[in-house]
């Protein structure tokens, strides 16, 4: 006992709970209940142990290749994914409600997407602007009246949530329905948590994430209108793609081929893959390329990613698509603000999840008031992703303000505003310092829809912030993963 | 099996025997020399860098083969397209484009590979002299086909990593017996009997002087080695051995039976198969030793130019 406390003081030595909500203590050295064997493994295991598991663990990162690419250095680097060893975990009672909150959500933004492209009913119902949806970036007017197979337009919905601290309730911060990526680092996380940390699993009855994959496939395999046993394959821009291991992962879990549009090859409205003996037909795409370059005869003619004709051959049902085309209108971070009402109108429910408040800029009343607050509100451009395109006002200098102000003026219906929220902060290790430190993090969940029901690997990905201090969880800017542990049940 | 993963799988294989096939050829050199005096030592760096084919691109950035230029050049040049460490870049990339398809133990292999080597510093390695690292590429090399040999299914793939690398041993070990003939038929006058140690060095260079030993058991003939390079049906690293593979590789792709073939290629290597199972070494050095390995290169070369034109075609449309 001597020695654990000994071992405690060491790596959770200077810890500091701070104001925001901790995942793992509720007060000073008191770990809350479902984090209590965990911390106790952990404060026993001292930092010079701990120090050689993340040695362990960063080396099996690396010699498997599990890296991104960042461009800004010119030569295309590739770097580890920080992985922090802390794992984020959730009980069991409050992932059930969110699982059913991003149910709820899923359900809805596929209905969205169904009668947008359709009959359009919300909107002449008026339960959303026309002129807000045919304004979005990514509204394709080329998707309208295609009938999608099984009706399914988000197959996989990545949905990122954060924790307010001043509540401890768990809110959606965005949307993601295009080509959501991350899914791979939740399993290769949890991999290489079981071989860093073997027997912690069994003890702590944590839920799998394995099935994945082939929850995926069965998916796929069912959008094919031409055979039982389809042809898929995963459509990737190229190895230069900083998702590309992902791409090539989910390829080789569900035993497809993974392509590149130079790959392909259509055929009076018939997509082919170009093989050593010839050509064969792909009945399936799970695309991981944006709408615009798929295909240079309907959308970006300077897109060497794509496939000429492939929009014909879905047009045409020969071919069928994951996720579908024109998702993009429902990532919009001005029609986020109405999924709420969405979920309202299409299913008569009550969300279970609340979004966080959002200032639509293009609302005068709004926009007056984002215009006055600006240093204390987080501005976003709503067709991009990724971090890219924002202000964090409370973090900004006067001048990046004014700078924002103005192209914020310039066209307001590219942005939304929304107040900072104070994200929690769950303990993770701080090699500055060979402590544990409280780091920021977030939450996204991937979701997939078989048209009959929504089913969510347990957990996600926890992204955390590794800069003391920061709220910004990306992976382009800092941030790095936890494996996150739904625990069974009993917990 | 898509074509670009085809094209990618046979030139993976053939940049890691080229791998294999340079660092052995530095090692060995580098070792028989250090016994040797200062006149053939100049004579036999500059040979290593004809070996590669690469003579004009060398003295574009040096004046001399000095055994520092040459490891330099043969081992860490990333502007040398056919380095050691050029062609592991190379074996890494073509593994990336395609590591659904590859085993995941394969891709770790490749990538401990990659970074273990990016972790040897050229200059002190150039010091220290290229056993060491030569070594270390020998092994790895071992330890790729082995790896590949325990996981790899036995479908198309498979058969296009072979077909990749008995290709580039057969060419390189023609290479090899064509550059040291030549350069040993010109400085015959100088060094008035063919030099024992060099022929050493060329076994050795190809992993085959114990087998010569215990087939030959004689003093080191060059005719006979000439045989064992080129006819031996067993030995791994012999033109025919290769040749067989090669075949063996590229019927298993196409399906064709024996005694048929169902593509130019196929047809190319079964010819020359038959010469190399039939000619007996002293009919090859009756029409020419020179003469007849370089007809075989320009028929491996074909070989390879039309497994592209078969397999790879559509790799090349955009």
């Amino acid at each position: 006992m001597a020695m654990a406390l000994q071992a405690r003081e060491e790596l959770f030595r200077d810890y500091n709970i701070g104001s925001f909500y901790d995942e793992m203590f509720s007060a000073r050295s008191t770990a809350r209940g479902h984090y209590s064997r965990v911390y106790d493994e952990l404060a026993a295991l001292g930092s010079g142990q701990f120090q050689q598991r993340r040695e362990l663990a960063d080396s099996a990162f690396l010699l498997q290749g599990i890296t991104f690419t960042v461009y800004s250095d010119g030569r295309g680097t590739e770097r580890l994914f920080p992985f922090d060893l802390v794992p984020r975990i959730l009980p069991f009672s409050e992932w059930s409600k969110i699982e059913a909150g991003l149910t709820q959500r899923v359900l809805a933004l596929n209905f969205f997407l169904r009668d947008i492209y359709g009959p359009q009913q919300i909107l002449k119902d008026r339960k959303i602007p026309r002129s807000l949806v045919y304004s979005c970036r990514h509204f394709r007017r080329e998707a309208m009246g295609l009938e999608v197979p099984r009706g399914i337009y988000t197959h996989v919905a990545g949905i990122d949530l954060v924790r307010d601290s001043r509540t401890g309730e768990f809110l959606v911060l965005e949307d993601n329905v295009r080509t959501p990526s991350g899914v791979s680092y939740v399993l290769e996380n949890r991999l290489v948590m079981t071989r860093t940390f073997p027997g912690a699993f069994q003890r702590h009855g944590v839920l799998p994430v394995h099935h994945y994959p082939d929850e995926l496939c069965q998916i796929l395999r069912s959008l094919s209108m031409r055979s039982t046993d389809p042809v898929i394959v995963v459509l990737t821009p190229g190895n230069f793609n900083s998702a590309y291991f992902e791409h090539s992962f989910l390829a080789q879990q569900m035993g497809v081929e993974l392509v590149e549009g130079r790959d392909l090859v259509v055929n009076d409205d018939v997509v082919y893959m170009k093989t050593i003996n010839g050509l064969t037909r792909v009945d399936v795409i799970y695309r991981r390329i944006d709408d615009e370059f798929l295909d240079p005869l309907a959308f970006r003619g300077d897109s060497v990613l794509g496939v000429p004709g492939l929009m014909g051959a879905y047009r045409a049902g020969n071919v069928a698509l994951a996720n579908a085309i024109g998702n993009g209108v429902a990532d919009d971070k001005a029609v986020y603000a109405y999924v709420p009402d969405m979920i309202r109108y299409y299913l008569d429910q009550e969300p279970l999840l609340r979004n966080v408040d959002t200032y639509i800029c293009s609302r005068p009343d709004d926009l007056a008031y984002v215009v006055d607050h600006l240093h204390e509100l987080v501005v976003k451009a709503v067709g991009e992703s990724g971090g890219y395109g924002m202000l964090m006002g409370p973090m900004s200098t006067k001048s990046m303000i004014d700078d924002f102000r103005t192209r914020l003026l310039l066209d307001p219906r590219n942005y939304i505003a929304q107040p900072l929220v104070p994200l929690s902060v769950c303990p993770s290790y701080d090699a500055a310092s060979g402590r544990m430190a409280g780091r920021h993090v977030d939450l996204r969940p991937y979701c997939l829809f078989t048209g009959d029901k929504v089913t969510i690997v347990p957990g996600g990905l926890t992204r955390v912030a590794l800069q003391p201090g920061s709220m910004v969880v990306n992976s382009s800017q800092g941030g790095g993963s936890k494996d996150t542990w739904v625990l069974r049940g009993e917990d | 099996m898509l074509s670009r993963i085809a094209d990618s799988l046979f030139w993976m294989s053939r940049y890691m025997a080229r791998a294999e096939d340079t660092a052995r050829l530095l090692d060995v050199t580098y070792h028989m020399l250090l016994e040797q005096s200062q006149d053939s030592y100049q004579l036999r760096w500059d040979r290593i860098i004809t070996i590669t084919g690469e003579q004009e691109l060398f003295y574009k950035f040096y004046d001399e083969a000095t055994p520092h230029n040459v490891f330099e050049f043969l081992a860490f040049r990333e502007d040398n397209g056919n380095s050691v460490v050029s062609c592991l870049n190379r074996v890494r990339e073509n593994a990336r484009t395609m590591r659904d398809r590859i085993s995941r133990e394969m891709w770790e292999n490749i990538n401990t590979l990659y970074h273990s080597v990016k972790a040897f510093d050229p200059k002190v390695e150039i010091h220290n002299g290229p056993h060491r690292f030569c070594t270390h590429i020998v092994f790895a090399s071992h330890g790729f086909y082995g790896v590949t040999d325990g996981t790899l299914p036995r479908n198309e793939g498979w058969h296009f990593l072979e077909a990749g690398r008995a290709l580039e041993r057969a060419e390189t070990t023609a290479r090899i017996v064509d550059v040291e003939y030549h350069k040993l038929l010109q400085s015959s006058v100088q060094v008035a009997q063919p030099d024992n140690h060099q022929w050493m060095a060329v076994l050795k260079s190809v992993a085959a002087y114990e087998i010569y030993r215990r087939e030959y058991h004689s003093r080191i003939d060059p005719q006979k080695v000439a045989e064992l390079l080129i006819l031996h049906p067993r030995h791994p690293r012999s033109i025919r051995f290769n040749v067989a593979l090669l075949q063996t590789a590229l019927r298993s792709i196409s399906g064709a039976s024996p005694h048929t073939y169902a593509s130019e290629a196929e047809r190319l290597t079964g010819k020359l198969h038959d010469t190399l199972v039939y000619d007996r070494i002293e009919d090859i050095f009756a029409r020419g030793l020179h003469f007849f390995l370089t007809d075989l290169q320009k028929t491996c070369r074909g070989i390879g130019e039309n497994i592209a034109r078969k397999y790879f075609y559509y790799a090349g449309v955009a």
